[in-house]
């Protein structure tokens, strides 16, 4: 059984990666009882961002991008990932404005809305950086590959993990130990009680799905090096991302955790003894799941059921 | 008022009608305007899917993100059929409509209890399960390229028999299936059954304490839905003359829904009608003019769902819901688009 241990932690790192995409998705889906199609783009957006920030166009920028490049790597990837998720944060914001105007119609015209959302910003990061395969540079620090236990593993993969583990425990820390994740979790289940409460929840809606999409932004910038970047990566992301969620039970914190670990394990166990299907096995396990227990591992009755 | 009641008990209203005889002389001006005759086929042959399509998102309001599903498994059981069986036009189209109903209607066993969006969650679901199998099956479905050199085999009607090689004589036959799929559909939607599918629509909650089995009605509508998609994908096989996983991806399925809402499938039976032809035209019109046209008819489908998610159609029927009374030719034509719904 010494065989299957590596796959074992292989499919863990990539469950927290997986939590990780998923995280930002659950914020929006229960507090706005929204799925945003468009999850998957702004998690490209966010790796795009990074990559400008990173490694800018200089003949662009002039004086100022040379002495930006001339300083270390590791300064500009530290900036890349505290700002690139904060314009995500701000273009989601902008998708939120206009939201509004499908709010209290049917929740499908939010998928569609968000759908299309999708394919401008896919359309749009192909236009601007066009369709060929980028890349995001890494620091020296965390790429490479380490010997443990006499295997061979990647550096990133478990720098990746720990950014996930991170993210997760932060997301946790707001919304379990501050007020502002009370109000969160209140407006989740009884937005009208909380606007009764004298609490503005537009502008929370508007915060949160800030808040979700750079969630979404972190996320692609931390998956990138191991996915790759491409205008349509975001379709990759987006799948697991609602996937997860309704595997784990809408609106649920550790659902998301758990369903993002099980289908990690799915994935990382089958990859290791039918790779070509590896993908495939997280759909049968959503199916399998949802079969048996319609709302999801840890789900509640929700809104969007009526 | 009147008219629309009279309209709909017709086989064949005179919009449909009209369309036809668009369809039916399109071969003769097609090539003078500066487009080409595939072009028509292609748009005769997504009619056909986004009608189907509309049976779900439209009439019974369930929206499918999965369906290009089932137009993918019309595609390859039709290239299966010719290349491992025997080149047969009727027969291949049935195995393609059966193979497609199959499915469907084992995807709809999972679906059928469920509503909105976890309705739409699971057909992606499905959709994406498709979409793997059609990939990564190689010894079948030929992986990523799909399957190449599909005949189009000769259209046999007892003791004539006619070659469709070419594109015109394609164009006819798949124009004489939309023809045939049209005066169906018009009856179907308005039948007892199509009245029911948009009770489902208005209120499922209603429709089941009325008594209706909900289930079985989703479960029939999404399996007819799921076939017709299938014939479509037959057609379009033989169209390209191969089939490939593209046509399954989340995207191509999310196109046939943004197609469908474009034109005004919530509001009217023509809505996909009028949305196959406004995509194809923007893509060869604004495709010519800029690469970047996807983000153009993305915009305008954000556009739409923002402030007319009742579509072109419905914008129509306002613009000559606000004129009537003072004129009767434009009332005349707003039977062209209203007729669709009630």
């Amino acid at each position: 059984m010494t065989h299957v241990l590596p796959h074992l932690l292989n499919g863990l790192s990539l469950g927290l990666l997986f939590a990780l995409i998923a995280l930002g998705f659950m914020l929006i889906v229960g507090v706005m009882e929204l799925i945003n199609l468009a999850h998957g783009s702004l998690f490209a957006l966010g790796a795009y961002f990074a990559m400008v920030i990173v490694a800018p166009d200089v003949a662009w920028l002039g004086a100022a991008g040379e002495a930006w490049l001339a300083l270390p790597l590791s300064v500009r990837y530290v900036l890349a990932i505290l700002v690139a998720p904060l314009l995500v944060a701000v273009v989601g914001m902008g998708l939120e404005l206009c939201m509004r105007r499908t709010y209290g119609r049917k929740a499908e015209y939010g998928l569609l809305l968000t759908f299309g959302a999708a394919l401008v910003i896919e359309e749009t990061i192909r236009l601007v950086w066009g369709p060929s395969e980028r890349y995001l540079q890494v620091p020296q620090a965390i790429s490479g590959a380490f010997l443990f236990a006499g295997l061979v593993y990647s550096k990133y993969k478990l720098f990746a993990a720990l950014f996930a583990m991170a993210a997760i425990a932060l997301v946790w820390l707001l919304l379990e130990r501050t007020p502002y994740g009370a109000i969160i979790k209140a407006g989740a289940h009884d937005s009208e009680m909380v606007r009764a409460l004298g609490i503005n929840l537009t502008r929370l809606r508007l915060l949160v799905f800030g808040l979700g999409a750079g969630l979404a932004g972190f996320a692609g910038i931390v998956l990138t090096p191991i996915w790759g970047l491409r205008p349509h990566v975001g379709i990759d992301a987006v799948i697991p991302a609602f996937l997860i969620i309704v595997l784990g039970g809408v609106g649920s914190f550790w659902g998301a955790v758990i369903g993002g670990i099980l289908v990690g394990l799915a994935v990382g166990v089958t990859g290791a003894y039918a790779a070509e299907w590896s993908l495939l096995s997280m759909y049968l396990l959503l199916i399998a799941v949802v079969t048996v227990r319609a709302r999801g591992l840890l789900g509640k009755k929700s809104a969007l059921e009526a | 008022m009147t008219k629309r009641v009279s309209s709909a008990g017709r086989w064949l209203p005179r919009e449909m009608a009209v369309l036809l005889v668009a369809l039916a002389t399109l071969p003769l001006w097609i090539e003078p305007v500066g487009l080409y005759q595939y072009l028509g086929v292609e748009i005769a042959i997504w009619m056909i899917y986004g009608l189907g399509f509309n049976l779900l998102l439209g009439y019974s309001g369930l929206p499918s993100f999965g369906h290009g599903a089932f137009f993918g498994i019309g595609a390859y059981a039709f290239g299966l059929f010719q290349l491992w069986a025997f080149e047969s036009l009727w027969l291949g189209i049935l195995c393609a409509v059966f193979a497609a109903f199959v499915a469907g209607a084992v995807v709809a066993c999972f679906l059928s209890h469920r509503r909105g969006i976890y309705f739409a969650l699971m057909t992606i679901a499905f959709g994406q399960v498709f979409w793997f199998i059609a990939i990564k099956w190689h010894a079948v479905t030929g992986g990523e390229d799909g399957l190449l050199n599909i005949p189009r085999p000769a259209l046999d009607v007892g003791l004539a028999s006619a070659g469709l090689e070419s594109n015109t004589a394609l164009y006819c036959f798949v124009l004489a299936v939309l023809a045939a799929v049209l005066v169906l559909l018009w009856r179907l939607v308005h039948s007892p059954f199509g009245k029911v599918l948009q009770a489902i629509r208005q209120n499922e909650a209603r429709a089941r304490f009325v008594g209706y089995n909900v289930w079985m009605f989703k479960w029939t509508v999404f399996s007819l839905s799921a076939a017709i998609a299938g014939l479509a994908g037959s057609l379009f096989s033989m169209a390209q003359q191969s089939a490939y996983p593209d046509v399954i991806s989340l995207h191509a399925s999310g196109i046939i829904v943004m197609m469908t809402l474009i034109g005004g499938g919530f509001v009217s039976f023509w809505g996909p009608v009028i949305g196959v032809t406004v995509y194809f035209l923007a893509r060869d019109v604004l495709g010519t003019l800029t690469e970047t046209w996807l983000l153009w008819f993305g915009l305008m489908f954000v556009v739409a769902v923002l402030f007319k998610p009742e579509g072109i159609a419905g914008a129509w029927q306002e613009h000559v819901g606000a004129a009537s009374g003072r004129s009767r030719a434009r009332r005349a034509l707003a039977g062209l688009l209203s007729t669709g719904r009630d």
